[in-house]
């Protein structure tokens, strides 16, 4: 005789925090998780039980977390194309300056988990994406993951864990509250949505440039 | 001049000193500062013409610096560089006594363009 049908628990949706509350999140029963789903150029970040998750193409995922407080996030970026030739570094292009939206991503989210207590000292960090993908003529990918590994060298991160380059997209599930990622790599054939929506960001990034603005209090 | 630089983020320390850089301001004497605690001694004792301060720090803020620095009467011309810029911080800082506010990701033209004024 069957036994009686088991429902798997579903807590309440957590709370999103301030400024994050634009974020798709869902009940993803595969992993039995409240599940926010992250685009090219959104970052999330949280102190609840949950799980965050992305499709990665030429993109960097970092995720960062302070495992004292279990809280954590992930962003999802990549460096603005740079048709410009001559000496390139990680940190500045040959155009000049289009490492700023790597940083720029990369540092909403360490501010944001600063906000809520974490210690610069004390964050971990998981790397994924990077993945030659995008039909450009230089390796977009590799590029991001150059400038991912430069940034938090420089800023004195240690990478607990990555999986960057070859050419295949990836889909991440971070937990923040533990530091577990499940990293699944996807054949390339299949994930046209992603590569479009990638191609899109990256027209979009260019096309902004600039997107600053300035304030004169005098 | 003096310039100061006060941003938790090493790399984005030096993008300001890049940007600085590229939009032409040159021959400057530079110092940093990691929080704005340190920034508030080396204030002290260092007197910069200027300091380029990120809002978000850990130990003291950028925004608790510049009013730390009026509190103590220290008048220096103060500008913040921050990723985050919402209505509020802004009538905060200009209440503070800063000068100006440039939101990241910045290009090198509003450097040029805002610092033009007080970088002589």
């Amino acid at each position: 005789m069957p036994g009686p049908v088991t429902t798997q628990h579903k807590p309440d949706k957590p709370p999103a925090l301030r400024g994050f509350e634009h974020i798709r999140r869902f009940w993803n029963p595969r992993i039995n998780c409240w599940t926010a789903k992250i685009l090219p150029g959104e970052f999330f970040v949280t102190r609840s039980d949950e799980v965050i998750s992305t499709i990665l193409g030429s993109c960097i995922a970092a995720c960062v977390r302070d495992p004292l407080l279990r809280v954590g996030g992930m962003n999802h970026f990549m460096l603005p194309e740079d048709q410009s030739t001559g000496k390139s570094s990680w940190l500045e292009g040959p155009n000049g300056l289009s490492t700023r939206y790597g940083s720029y991503a990369m540092e909403s989210l360490i501010n944001e988990l600063i906000k809520l207590g974490a210690d610069r000292g004390r964050m971990e960090v998981k790397l994924f994406g990077g993945a030659a993908i995008l039909s450009a003529p230089t390796d977009v990918g590799a590029r991001n993951i150059a400038f991912a590994r430069g940034f938090l060298k420089l800023e004195g991160f240690r990478v607990a864990a990555e999986d960057v380059g070859l050419t295949c997209p990836r889909h991440v599930d971070y937990y923040p509250a533990t530091g577990r990622a499940m990293l699944k790599r996807l054949p390339t054939l299949g994930v046209r949505a992603i590569i479009t929506e990638e191609a899109k960001y990256s027209e979009r990034l260019t096309r902004e440039e600039p997107r600053d603005d300035v304030e004169l209090f005098d | 001049m003096k310039i100061m630089i006060v941003d938790d983020s090493s790399a984005m320390r030096m993008i300001v000193r890049k940007t600085l850089r590229l939009a032409g301001f040159e021959g400057h004497e530079f110092s940093e500062s990691d929080d704005g605690q340190k920034a508030l001694t080396a204030i002290k004792t260092s007197a910069p013409d200027l300091v380029l301060s990120d809002w978000n720090m850990p130990n003291m803020t950028g925004i608790e610096l510049l009013e730390a620095l009026t509190m103590d009467g220290i008048k220096v011309k103060f500008g913040f560089i921050t990723t985050e810029a919402t209505p509020d911080m802004r009538q905060r800082a200009a209440a503070a006594g800063a000068s100006f506010l440039i939101s990241k990701p910045f290009t090198a033209q509003s450097f040029k363009d805002i610092l033009g004024v007080h970088i002589k």
